[in-house]
């Protein structure tokens, strides 16, 4: 087994900015829900938040929001089972001036012009109008409590796959070969489980894990198995303008090029982080189930063709 | 640091100051220590000259904060959260002229022959900057190379005589007295190659323009460029045209493998799709340089999770009592 994996580093950006990445998500786990609304107070008071420079936006958001609590009052009157309100917080945007390589005559805006109106776009998109695109698996996380308390050493002693160094982490690192996962066992009996490709591939892995734990003298059981996060990756095949969307999507997207090359796009409904890069290459993350990876996917693919140059 | 409008910058002090107060009693913010509690000095500045509309990098700030550039970008996004503020972002020509303002290449700093003024200089670069945008080359990029490479080049074309072009950016930045960026120089190589796209589509320049000559042609393709990047793209679009008129009397069944490669999973045993960044004018350099990427293990299909796990496999993982021994020993041994 080998020790020490390092994680690769991309171009010239350090470990620090995977890892700021990471303190994005893990934050956005842990923090209340984002409020998506800026109020309305003047601007110049100190404590308001940068003024939307597109009120029509703003109306356009509460009439979306009010839409969808409508729309989810009324599937809890049909008695659907609880499905979570499938409007997804969508707008089409439309070709933007400036927003393409052929630069226009006279004063080229360098990032395109704030988009007005917005348009909201009508949920479920028939499949005529879908992307076309599957976004593939990458990773799923998941959990699963042993039962019973574990002696680490003894571990780490008789396990072929394990490392454990107490000093710098609490709990033994152990690989396995098929599913090509890793987990993490804590000496409460908790293990993580990562790397799998799909939700069958972590349930399996987690399964052989405890098996290896019980063949070392452990009464370990399966109890709560869960899936914590799944992250899919997929490609547009098209440049994206990042300056564009983080203007046209302020309340969303947060783009800094001076600390990381992506674009974080906070999805609300469902609630994904969307990591979308100049590329065309977008990383979701954030989902229980795969069902809000393909929603995310299918709710920012129009939002990113607006953005295609068209030639 | 370059301060031209003392009125504005108290406006900035001011905002900066209530943002501060309100952070520093957050309870996120609260209990950080003191050095956390100068970065987020340095936070607020950065969100008031952003919300003000005064042109100003991260780098600038940490720098004068001597703080990691990383460590307080990391804390600017969770204050803006916390805060729950939108603050747009810095547009790199905004921060283009303060920038070229650290570089003492003018008359009073630099011999005759090598100073440029200013505002030269920098129109120049903003122009190369635009352009380049344009072109793909700045989005998620990080700013400071990309002008520094842009002022190197616009000061070279200013009067690109034997002087300035034998003039490495190594020499230029110890000229100037700037520290220099190593990833500016990947972004000069990058912009040359753009200029030369463009260079090609002059037509009064009979030679082939080359990375090595296409820095005294900077003046007319910048003062051109609108015109130049129609023609290139017009002339791309002929050619990609004609190639598929061609392939089209050749093979007519690629096209729909083409379609079927699109949608759905990839098929992973053909072979790889041809990189979309080679068939256009213009495209990010990520995706025209694309690295290999990682060959994917073989998937396991249709598993449910609940296959029967042989014994043989789990016993495969756990040491023989032989080697539980030794490694005891070479542990003790280690110790």
């Amino acid at each position: 087994i080998k020790q020490n994996r390092q994680t690769k580093t991309r171009g010239n950006f350090p470990n620090s900015c995977f890892y700021f990445v990471g303190v994005l998500f893990v934050q956005g786990a842990m923090t209340p829900g984002m409020s998506i609304f800026s109020p309305m107070m003047p601007y110049g008071s100190g404590l308001t938040p940068q003024p939307v420079q597109n009120t029509n936006s703003l109306a356009i958001l509460e009439e979306q929001q009010r839409q969808q609590q409508q729309q989810q009052a009324q599937q809890a009157n049909a008695g659907l089972p609880g499905t979570s309100g499938q409007t997804p917080q969508l707008y089409h945007s439309q070709a933007v001036a400036g927003s393409t390589t052929t630069a226009l005559p006279g004063n080229t805006p360098l990032y395109g012009t704030p988009l007005t109106p917005m348009t909201p776009v009508t949920p479920a998109t028939p499949a005529s109008e879908s992307s076309g695109i599957v976004p593939q698996l990458q990773n799923i996380v998941s959990t699963v409590n042993l039962g019973c308390k574990l002696d680490l050493k003894t571990i780490a002693l008789r396990a072929r796959n394990a490392e454990y160094n107490p000093k710098r982490f609490a709990a033994v690192i152990m690989r396995i070969r098929e599913p090509r996962t890793t987990a993490l066992i804590f000496s409460s009996g908790k293990m993580v489980c990562t790397g799998a490709k799909s939700e069958e591939q972590s349930r399996l892995a987690a399964r052989k894990y405890a098996r290896v734990v019980q063949k070392l003298g452990f009464p370990a059981k399966f109890l709560d198995f869960k899936i914590q996060n799944m992250v899919g990756s997929c490609d547009v095949k098209f440049p994206i303008r990042l300056e564009g969307l983080v203007l046209t999507h302020q309340q969303f997207s947060s783009y800094e090029p001076e600390l990381f090359p992506g674009l974080i796009y906070r999805m609300i409904k469902p609630r994904i982080v969307l990591l979308i890069f100049v590329s065309g290459k977008v990383v979701l993350t954030g989902a229980k189930v795969r069902a809000e990876i393909y929603e995310a996917f299918e709710n920012i693919y129009p939002i990113l063709k607006g953005f295609r140059k068209t030639t | 640091m370059y301060e031209p409008d003392n009125r504005v910058n108290s406006e900035i002090e001011k905002l900066t100051q209530i943002y501060y107060r309100e952070a520093y009693q957050h309870e996120s913010f609260i209990r950080v220590s003191l050095r956390k509690k100068e970065h987020l000095v340095g936070c607020c500045l950065l969100l008031s000259c952003r919300l003000l509309n005064w042109p100003i990098s991260m780098a600038t700030i940490s720098s004068l904060l001597d703080a990691d550039p990383m460590v307080m970008g990391m804390l600017y996004i969770e204050m803006v959260k916390i805060l729950n503020i939108e603050a747009p972002i810095v547009n790199i020509t905004d921060v283009m002229e303060a920038h070229s303002h650290d570089y003492q290449i003018s008359s009073l700093h630099a011999p005759e022959e090598l100073s440029e003024s200013h505002k030269d200089l920098t129109k120049r670069a903003v122009e190369l900057v635009e352009l380049s945008a344009d072109t793909w080359i700045v989005t998620g990029r990080r700013p400071i190379p990309i002008m520094m490479a842009a002022i190197y080049l616009s000061w070279q074309s200013l009067k690109p005589n034997k002087h300035r072009l034998k003039l490495s950016l190594e020499k230029f930045c110890q000229l100037a007295k700037v520290n220099k960026h190593k990833p500016a120089i990947k972004r000069i190589t990058e912009m040359k190659e753009m200029l030369c796209k463009l260079g090609q589509e002059i037509p009064w320049v009979r030679e082939a323009v080359t990375p090595d000559n296409v820095v005294k042609h900077v003046e007319d393709i910048l003062k051109h460029r609108h015109a130049l990047l129609r023609r290139a793209l017009r002339a791309q679009e002929d050619a990609l045209l004609a190639e598929r008129q061609a392939s089209c009397e050749d093979l007519p069944i690629k096209e729909d493998a083409d379609n079927h490669q699109l949608h759905g999973e990839t098929l992973k045993s053909q072979d790889p799709e041809p990189n979309w960044g080679k068939r256009v004018l213009f495209a990010p350099p990520c995706v025209v340089q694309a690295k290999k990427s990682r060959v994917e293990q073989p998937e396991l299909t249709d598993v449910t999770g609940d296959e029967e796990i042989s014994d043989s496999e789990i016993d495969a993982y756990i040491r023989t009592p032989q080697e539980v021994r030794e490694f005891a020993l070479s542990q003790k041994m280690l110790e």
